[in-house]
C-alpha cells in the first residue's frame, strides 16, 4: 500500500492542498499521513524579545509562549480534523501525526518513518527578496527528501 | 547513529560558519582605525575614543548580535580600559539613580502581577465594558494604555495577551482573517506603546533618559513635569489610534454573548480579592502619588526602593516571586547606557558630533527638535527604544549645549518618540506578540502603523509647539 504525507504547520496551510492530498491518496488507494509541524521558530523569538528588550522575567515570559503554543496546538487539531473529516468523507485510510520543531528536519524523519511515495507540501507566499536571498524550508524538504514532493503555493 | 551529510557548497558553508567570527574581528579592526585616526580639530584623544566605542556599541545594538545588556556591559568596561573616564567614575555611574529608581519600578510591578491584582482590574472592566464590539475593543486599547501608565508596557502585554487570545478563541474570530481579531490585537499593542510613554513607569526608556541628562548637564526632569509635558500627546493619540483601529479594520462581528461567558468564569477562576492584592494595590497608589508629589523633594528611586522593602515588611512578596518577574539584566542595560553616555558628553565627542552633523546646516530648535524626533521614531522602528536613546541623546544633549538650548527640549524630543514604535513586530515587544498571534499579519500591522508613526510624529511636534510654551518649556 502507498502511502502519501500531507505536511501541513503553523504557518503553512492551504485548503487546496488539503483536497489534492485526499484526492490523491483515494486514486492510489493509498494511505494518508498528515504531519502537523508546531513551528517553535516564532515563540522562541517572542520569548527573546521580552526577556533580552523587554527585560521581563522568565516567568511571564513563559506563560506568554506556553499561551502561544496552546493556541498554535489547538490550531493545529483543528487542521487535522478538517482533514480526518474529508478522508473519512472519501473513504480513505487516515493517520495524524503533531510535532513541534524544525519544518524540514521533522519533516523528513516521516517521510522516513512511514516509506512515504508522495508528500504534499506547502509554500508560504515570500517576497522577491526573500525569494532571492534565501531558499524556502519546502523547497529545502523538496531536495532532501527521498520521494516526490508536489507543492503548493499559500 | 544516523549522519546527517551538510550537501550545501562549501564555500557557503565556509562563509556561513565564520560570519560571527569575522563580524566580531571586523568590529574590532573598525574600532582599533578609529582610535588611531589623527584626532580632528576640536576633538580630544578621550572624545576620539568615545566615538570609536559609540560606533561599535552603535553596530551592535542595530544588529542584535549580542545581547542588549552584554553590549552594555562591555561599553562599562572599555570606557576605563582606554581611559576614557577614570576607573573609579566609571563604576559610580552605574549606581545611578535611574538605574536604582528602574530596578524599584520593575520590582513594584512584579510584585502586582504575582498578587494578580493586574489580571483582576483587567477583567473587571473588560466584563464591565465589554459587551459590545466596540465596547470591548475600547477596553482593551484604553486598560492596555491605563496599566502602561504605571507598570512596564511590555509586563502589561504579556498579561493582557493570554486573555484577549482566549477572547479571539471564544467569539471564533479566523485568524488573520477577522478584521475583528486584527484591530483587538493592535488595539492591545498600540494601547500598551501609547501608554507607555506616559509616565516614567511604561517603560525604562524615560528614566533612563532623565538619568543620562542628568549625568552631563545636572538638569533633572520630575515624575510630575515629565507626565504633566507628555500626558496631552497620549490623549491625542489614544483618540487618534482609536479612530485608526476602527478604520482600518471596521468590526466585522456583532454577537458578543461568547466573550462575556470567557469573562466570567475567568473572574471565577481568580476567587475573591485577597489581602495580597488589596495591600499590594495601596502600596502602589503611595508610591505613586509620592512619586508625584514628593519625587523632588526625596528622590524617585528612594521611593521606589523603600517603596520596595514595604513589600517585604508586609511579606506580601518574596525574593523568589521577583526574582521570577524582573530581568536582572535591565541593570546592566541601563547602568552600561549611562556610563556611554556620561563618557560622550564628559569626553566632548558629544559636542563635536552635534557640530559636524546637524550643527553644520541647522541651529534653530524648532528643527532640531523636529529632526530628532523624526531621526528616533524612525530608528526605533527597527532596534530597542533604549537603544535608541542611548545612541542619539549624547548627541543631543551635546547639541542642546553647543547651541544655548534648553537639553530638556532635546531630552522630550528623544525619550518620547523612542517609544513610539507601532510598524512592525521586530520594533517592540507588544507588536511581537500580536502578530505572533497570527490574527494579524505584519503587512497589516505595517500599514496601519506606518500612518499611525507619522500622524504620532506631527502631534508631538505640534504640542511641543504650542503645549510646551504653555507649561514653561520653551524653546
Amino acid at each position: 500500500m502507498k502511502n502519501i504525507l500531507l505536511i501541513l504547520s503553523t504557518s503553512r496551510t492551504s485548503q487546496d492542498a488539503i483536497e489534492y492530498a485526499v484526492t490523491l491518496a483515494k486514486r492510489e488507494k493509498a494511505k494518508l499521513v498528515v504531519l502537523y509541524i508546531i513551528e517553535t521558530e516564532l515563540t522562541n523569538e517572542v520569548f527573546d524579545k521580552f526577556t533580552d528588550i523587554g527585560f521581563i522575567g522568565d516567568k511571564p515570559s513563559t506563560q506568554l509562549t506556553e499561551a502561544i503554543m496552546k493556541e498554535y496546538r489547538q490550531r493545529g487539531y483543528e487542521e487535522m480534523g478538517k482533514v480526518q473529516i474529508r478522508a473519512m468523507e472519501e473513504n480513505v485510510d487516515f493517520d495524524a501525526v503533531t510535532t513541534q520543531g524544525d519544518f524540514v528536519e521533522k519533516a523528513l524523519e516521516i517521510i522516513e518513518r512511514y516509506k512515504i511515495d508522495t508528500a504534499v507540501a506547502v509554500k508560504r507566499k515570500r517576497s522577491v527578496f526573500l525569494k532571492y536571498f534565501s531558499k524556502s524550508m519546502v523547497d529545502e524538504l523538496a531536495e532532501k527528501a527521498p520521494c516526490k514532493v508536489e507543492v503548493f503555493e499559500e | 547513529m544516523k549522519v546527517q551529510i551538510d550537501r550545501r557548497p562549501i564555500w557557503l558553508i565556509i562563509i556561513l560558519r565564520s560570519f560571527r567570527p569575522a563580524f566580531f574581528l571586523a568590529l574590532g579592526l573598525l574600532f582599533f582605525y578609529l582610535i588611531n585616526l589623527p584626532t580632528s580639530d576640536g576633538l580630544t584623544i578621550q572624545g576620539q575614543r568615545a566615538i570609536a566605542l559609540f560606533a561599535v556599541c552603535l553596530i551592535l545594538w542595530v544588529t542584535g548580535i549580542l545581547p542588549l545588556a552584554i553590549t552594555s556591559l562591555l561599553a562599562i568596561v572599555t570606557v576605563p580600559l582606554f581611559g576614557i573616564l577614570d576607573k573609579k567614575e566609571t563604576y559610580a555611574l552605574f549606581g545611578n539613580e535611574a538605574v536604582f529608581f528602574i530596578l524599584g519600578a520593575f520590582i513594584l510591578a512584579g510584585a502586582v502581577m504575582h498578587s494578580g491584582l493586574s489580571s483582576r482590574i483587567a477583567l473587571a472592566i473588560m466584563n464591565r465594558f465589554g459587551n459590545t464590539p466596540t465596547g470591548l475593543l475600547i477596553s482593551i486599547f484604553l486598560l492596555a494604555a491605563a496599566l502602561s501608565f504605571f507598570m512596564s508596557e511590555h509586563a502589561v502585554a504579556a498579561m493582557l495577551f493570554p486573555i484577549v487570545l482566549e477572547i479571539a478563541k471564544g467569539l471564533n474570530l479566523r485568524p488573520g482573517k477577522s478584521n475583528y481579531a486584527k484591530s483587538l490585537f493592535l488595539a492591545l499593542a498600540w494601547g500598551c506603546i501609547i501608554g507607555g510613554v506616559a509616565t516614567f513607569l511604561g517603560g525604562a526608556r524615560v528614566p533612563l533618559a532623565v538619568g543620562m541628562l542628568k549625568e552631563a548637564t545636572g538638569v533633572n526632569i520630575d515624575f510630575f513635569e515629565y507626565t504633566l509635558a507628555v500626558f496631552p500627546t497620549v490623549m491625542v493619540l489614544l483618540l487618534i489610534g482609536y479612530f485608526g483601529l476602527t478604520r482600518f479594520f471596521p468590526s466585522d462581528i456583532e454577537d458578543m454573548h461568547l466573550a462575556k461567558t470567557i469573562f466570567e468564569r475567568k473572574i471565577k477562576e481568580i476567587g475573591k480579592t485577597g489581602y495580597r492584592e488589596y495591600a499590594v494595590g495601596i502600596v502602589m497608589v503611595i508610591t505613586i502619588v509620592s512619586w508625584m508629589l514628593l519625587g523632588k523633594r526625596f528622590g524617585i528611586a528612594n521611593i521606589a526602593i523603600i517603596s520596595v522593602v514595604g513589600l517585604f515588611v508586609l511579606k506580601l512578596v518574596r525574593w523568589k516571586d521577583i526574582e521570577e518577574y524582573v530581568n536582572w539584566g535591565i541593570i546592566l542595560m541601563y547602568g552600561g547606557a549611562i556610563t556611554l553616555g556620561a563618557a560622550m558628553e564628559k569626553s566632548g565627542a558629544a559636542a563635536w558630533i552635534a557640530n559636524k552633523t546637524i550643527g553644520d546646516w541647522t541651529t534653530n530648535p524648532a528643527v532640531i527638535i523636529a529632526l530628532f524626533s523624526l531621526l528616533t521614531i524612525f530608528l526605533t522602528e527597527g532596534m530597542s527604544n533604549a537603544a535608541v536613546i542611548a545612541i542619539l541623546l549624547p548627541v543631543g544633549i551635546g547639541m542642546a549645549s553647543q547651541f544655548n538650548m534648553e537639553p530638556k527640549l532635546i531630552t522630550y524630543a528623544i525619550a518620547v518618540p523612542a517609544g513610539l514604535a507601532f510598524c512592525f513586530p521586530m520594533s517592540t515587544p507588544a507588536n511581537a506578540i500580536a502578530v505572533s498571534s497570527g490574527y494579524i499579519t505584519t503587512k497589516d500591522m505595517a500599514k496601519a502603523g506606518i500612518v499611525m508613526m507619522i500622524l504620532a510624529w506631527l502631534v508631538f511636534n505640534l504640542m511641543a509647539k504650542f503645549y510646551w510654551p504653555m507649561i514653561g518649556i520653551k524653546f
